[in-house]
């Protein structure tokens, strides 16, 4: 037995310990890990996009010194994505980069038409964007010289109960948000499982484990530099495309998109077609309805919009629309339930709400599958959004310079 | 459970604390009950098939021992065999054989529409079911059988060896569990040397060279002749990296208790012939097809062609025991080919009186090391491809090597070509590297290097592999090539 004579055998075990050679390394590996992390090894910044996916482009776009401060951000995943752009395409008559366009110019020229007021918008829609993704947006991102007036949230039930995904980590705007900021006061939301745990926990004991990427990502530009050098790619009339690397390897870099590559373009309403494809995919997606994640992406949710109301910025909510369809998918209650949050949320914490969840301005010929608008439907949508943001006063407020005070701040506290 | 996870990294120190706490008498029902949770995390269900076998067999295998006849103590034995290998069967080979029936159905025109039986491989059946059969074959043979059932039962659960081997062997095994171990830091040091340097082959090796691999079989025509060479390779250090990480770590996990498994391997690349390959290469397994299928159909006692007509059937076995599809039986049958023709040769070369010193020189001994790792690699083909086409195509391109060789240049190479993922050109470097390291290894071996290697060299690579793994793991790691059989 290990512990068989207490005093002795303490002494002896205690003696082995120091004479292990596991236990050396062990220690010496935890002083290397610290001497790794007073020096920052192998780190990058943030906003070095080692893979560009629809994060990276969105965030660098954001960060740049053209677009200045939006007065509107758009959030949301796919459901806001998708028709705020393709209303656009079909808005300015060309074809739209998604890589590129991060604007309504459509929501601009309708608001200032209902209110009089000019804004500049910036569309923060992301596919999968999940509320935990959309808090890190706000709490990183959005504040100081880009602290927008008003936030624009679009969420579809999707957004909290997901249960094809594994933890708000998984997702791919969480990879680069997180790196803004530390999200330690979020781990109990992050990290809910205890092997999810037991992996950030560890992250942050140990520099290498948690700065993993970062020191890939430098090895790896450094041993590219070096074989560029030893053995450069032979001139070929053939080069090597992104097309073949992603024949080659479908599940290598598989969010990165290219510029032009994510196009949205002009359509006719002929062209705007109805399909159901994806119900198949939703009903995994609502299978099994995990109310921990419901719950804690709605925590998400309410902390967003305390961080927004702090520093001044009004939320306007938006349940977005979806089709009878995919609404029937979900568990009994589930709907009443997300609603009824959604509701309670926003009156809780001032934000304005759009309630479209289950309107009947909408129609199944509104819809490109069940639960995406198309440019038709988008339409709808932003003209009520700009009728409704015109018409709240607390939206106006917001927008208005001389109006000092939201939600009980005053603009010299923001 | 994955090796390779944080599962098993809460889990190992759990279970061996909780080991090394116990009395002696409640290690063996602790590990039990760890090899269950072990196996049960990944489907629960397929916990009582583990069980129901090795019920089966603890009952049934004291008959063949009991049998006063040898008729009988055969009549028991047969039946115990075949328990096995018809739930091997049913469980491994039921899509494979209604595949074949339904193609050979349909040559002669009768279409038939095979039930579709939603069986989903239980993990590590191919290797538990071969150590049921092995216990019941020795005990026919003499051996004694285990009285305990508890130590019966750990036997073929054992968490570290369970999903992949090593196969053991039970006269080895069991008698190590009534030893009442003390506890050594030396298992620690021995076994965590072992899980670093199995999970670095894994994760940093295999791992990496598995994006080449894939790329080149799933898409063998985006490739040049020597581009597939390199792949071919590749593929042929990933299955060794993978398999040979899976041992360490099985060998390392099972020294943390004291318990010491078999090895699998012995520098299978610098065997200098197909037959030192099988004795260097996957050894308990090679072990088993020898002593319980290619001997009791006779080994080598009938002659030449009896011996080669054993040979090519315990092979081709042996290829069909890995999976059930027809690139595994080619595999196999390749592999007793050229067990064949290698015999014919050493029977050639013995006849027409080569110089034994040119048999015995430097230069023959590594060309033949050089020839036999490249016909080992034309069989990984048939091992690594998803099916006989992909086969065909992969060595149709194999072999226009020479002529390819003759027009050389280094335009032709698509791996130069692809500087994203950068593992492509960097294996122009790594390939020649790894197959050196084998040299190095081997020569360290001969040296006795291992058997006492200087402490701050140990700590040194420990600490060297503690910060490559934290660093480079990546969060989903494939798993291991072997799970799949």
């Amino acid at each position: 037995m290990l512990l068989k004579e207490p005093g002795k055998s303490l002494r002896n075990d205690l003696m082995g310990i120091l004479r292990s050679k596991f236990f050396i390394s062990a220690a010496l590996f935890a002083v290397v890990s610290s001497l790794l992390a007073m020096v920052r090894f192998g780190n990058i910044a943030p906003t070095d996009f080692p893979i560009r996916t629809w994060t990276g482009w969105a965030i660098e776009d954001f960060l740049s010194d053209k677009q200045g401060r939006p007065n509107v951000v758009f959030m949301g995943s796919s459901l806001v994505l998708v028709p705020v752009a393709g209303v656009d395409a079909d808005y300015l008559k060309h074809p739209i980069d998604g890589s590129r366009h991060h604007q309504s110019q459509y929501f601009e020229d309708q608001f200032q038409k209902h209110s009089g007021v000019k804004v500049k918008t910036f569309n923060f829609g992301l596919p999968g964007e999940m509320p935990s993704d959309a808090f890190l947006i706000t709490k990183f991102l959005l504040k100081g010289e880009k602290r927008p007036d008003v936030i624009v949230y679009g969420v579809g039930p999707r957004d909290f109960m997901d249960s094809l995904l594994p933890s708000p980590a998984a997702t791919d705007p969480y990879q680069y948000l997180s790196r803004f900021g530390d999200v330690t006061s979020h781990k109990h939301l992050i990290a809910p499982e205890w092997d999810q745990r037991l992996n950030f926990e560890l992250g942050h004991l140990f520099y290498p484990y948690g700065h993993s990427y970062d020191i890939s990502v430098t090895a790896d530009r450094a041993v590219t530099a070096a074989l560029d050098k030893i053995l450069p790619a032979p001139k070929t009339d053939k080069p090597y495309t992104i097309a073949q690397r992603r024949l080659l390897f479908p599940q290598y870099k598989q969010m990165e998109i290219a510029n032009n590559e994510a196009c949205f373009r002009p359509t006719t309403p002929e062209q705007r077609t109805f399909d159901n494809a994806n119900m198949k995919e939703y009903k995994k997606r609502y299978s099994r309805l995990n109310w921990r994640t419901f719950t804690h992406q709605m925590k998400f949710l309410a902390d967003l919009m305390n961080t927004a109301r702090d520093r001044g910025t009004q939320v306007i909510l938006i349940s977005m629309p979806i089709t009878d369809l995919n609404r029937d998918l979900l568990e009994k209650g589930t709907w009443d339930s997300y609603k009824k949050s959604l509701k309670v949320l926003a009156q809780s914490k001032g934000a304005s709400y759009l309630d479209l969840g289950d309107s009947k301005d909408f129609s199944l010929s509104d819809f490109m599958d069940t639960v995406h608008l198309h440019s038709g439907g988008g339409v709808k949508l932003l003209d009520k959004l700009a009728e409704k943001a015109a018409s709240d006063h607390k939206v106006m407020s917001a927008l208005d310079p001389t109006e000092s005070s939201i939600a009980g701040l005053k603009g010299g506290q923001l | 459970m994955l090796f390779n996870s944080l599962q098993y990294l809460v889990f190992l120190p759990t279970v061996f604390l909780l080991f090394w706490l116990t009395p002696h008498r409640f290690r063996v029902p602790l590990l039990l009950v760890a090899s269950y949770v072990f196996y049960m995390s990944w489907r629960p269900i397929y916990g009582i098939l583990i069980f129901g076998l090795t019920l089966a067999n603890f009952l049934l295998v004291p008959f063949i021992e009991k049998a006063t006849e040898q008729k009988n103590k055969k009549i028991i034995l047969g039946f115990t065999v075949a328990l096995n290998l018809i739930v091997l069967g049913i469980f491994k080979y039921a899509y494979f054989t209604m595949d074949a029936v339904k193609t050979t159905l349909g040559t002669v025109g009768i279409d038939w529409s095979a039930p579709h039986l939603h069986i989903i491989l239980p993990l590590g059946i191919s290797f538990f079911v071969f150590e049921f059969i092995h216990y019941a074959i020795e005990v026919y043979r003499g051996k004694p059988v285990v009285k305990n059932f508890l130590d019966f039962a750990l036997f073929p659960s054992f968490f570290p060896t369970q999903i992949a081997g090593p196969i053991k062997r039970y006269q080895d095994f069991v008698p190590q569990l009534h030893i009442p171990v003390k506890f050594k830091w030396e298992y620690v040091d021995e076994g965590m040397q072992l899980i670093l340097m199995g999970l670095a082959k894994k994760v940093l090796i295999a791992d990496n060279l598995a994006l080449v691999v894939q790329a080149g079989f799933a898409h063998p025509e985006q490739f040049s002749s020597l581009d597939m060479w390199m792949i071919t390779y590749a593929f042929a250090f990933q299955i060794f990296f993978d398999f040979a990480g899976y041992t360490d770590i099985a060998r390392g996990s099972s020294l943390l208790f004291g318990y010491k498994v078999p090895i699998n391997f012995n520098l299978p690349y610098i065997a200098s012939n197909v037959s030192d390959f099988w004795r260097r290469w996957h050894i308990s397994l090679s072990t088993w097809l020898r002593d319980y299928l290619f001997i009791p159909l006779g080994g080598s006692r009938g002659g030449k062609w009896l011996t080669y007509r054993n040979l090519f059937i315990t092979m081709a076995l042996g290829g069909l025991w890995h999976g059930a599809a027809f690139h595994f039986l080619a595999w196999g049958a390749y592999q007793g080919i050229v067990l064949i023709l290698h015999r014919e040769y050493e029977a050639v070369m013995q006849k027409i009186g080569v110089h034994e010193k040119l048999l015995q020189s430097k230069v023959y001994h590594w060309a033949s090391v050089v020839f036999t790792f490249h016909v080992v690699c034309i069989g990984w083909v048939f091992f690594r491809a998803d099916d006989m086409k992909i086969a065909g195509q992969v060595l149709s391109k194999l072999f226009e090597a020479p002529t390819a060789l003759l027009h050389f240049s280094a335009s032709q190479l698509a791996v130069l070509q692809i500087r994203d993922p950068i593992i492509f050109p960097a294996l122009v470097l790594i390939l020649p590297t790894l197959m050196v390291s084998t040299f190095v290894v081997n020569w360290l071996n001969n040296k006795k290097f291992y058997q006492s290697p200087p402490w701050a060299v140990q700590v040194t690579v420990m600490v060297a592999l503690m910060c490559l793994l934290t660093i480079f793991t990546p969060d989903s790691s494939p798993r291991f090539i072997y799970f799949q059989f």
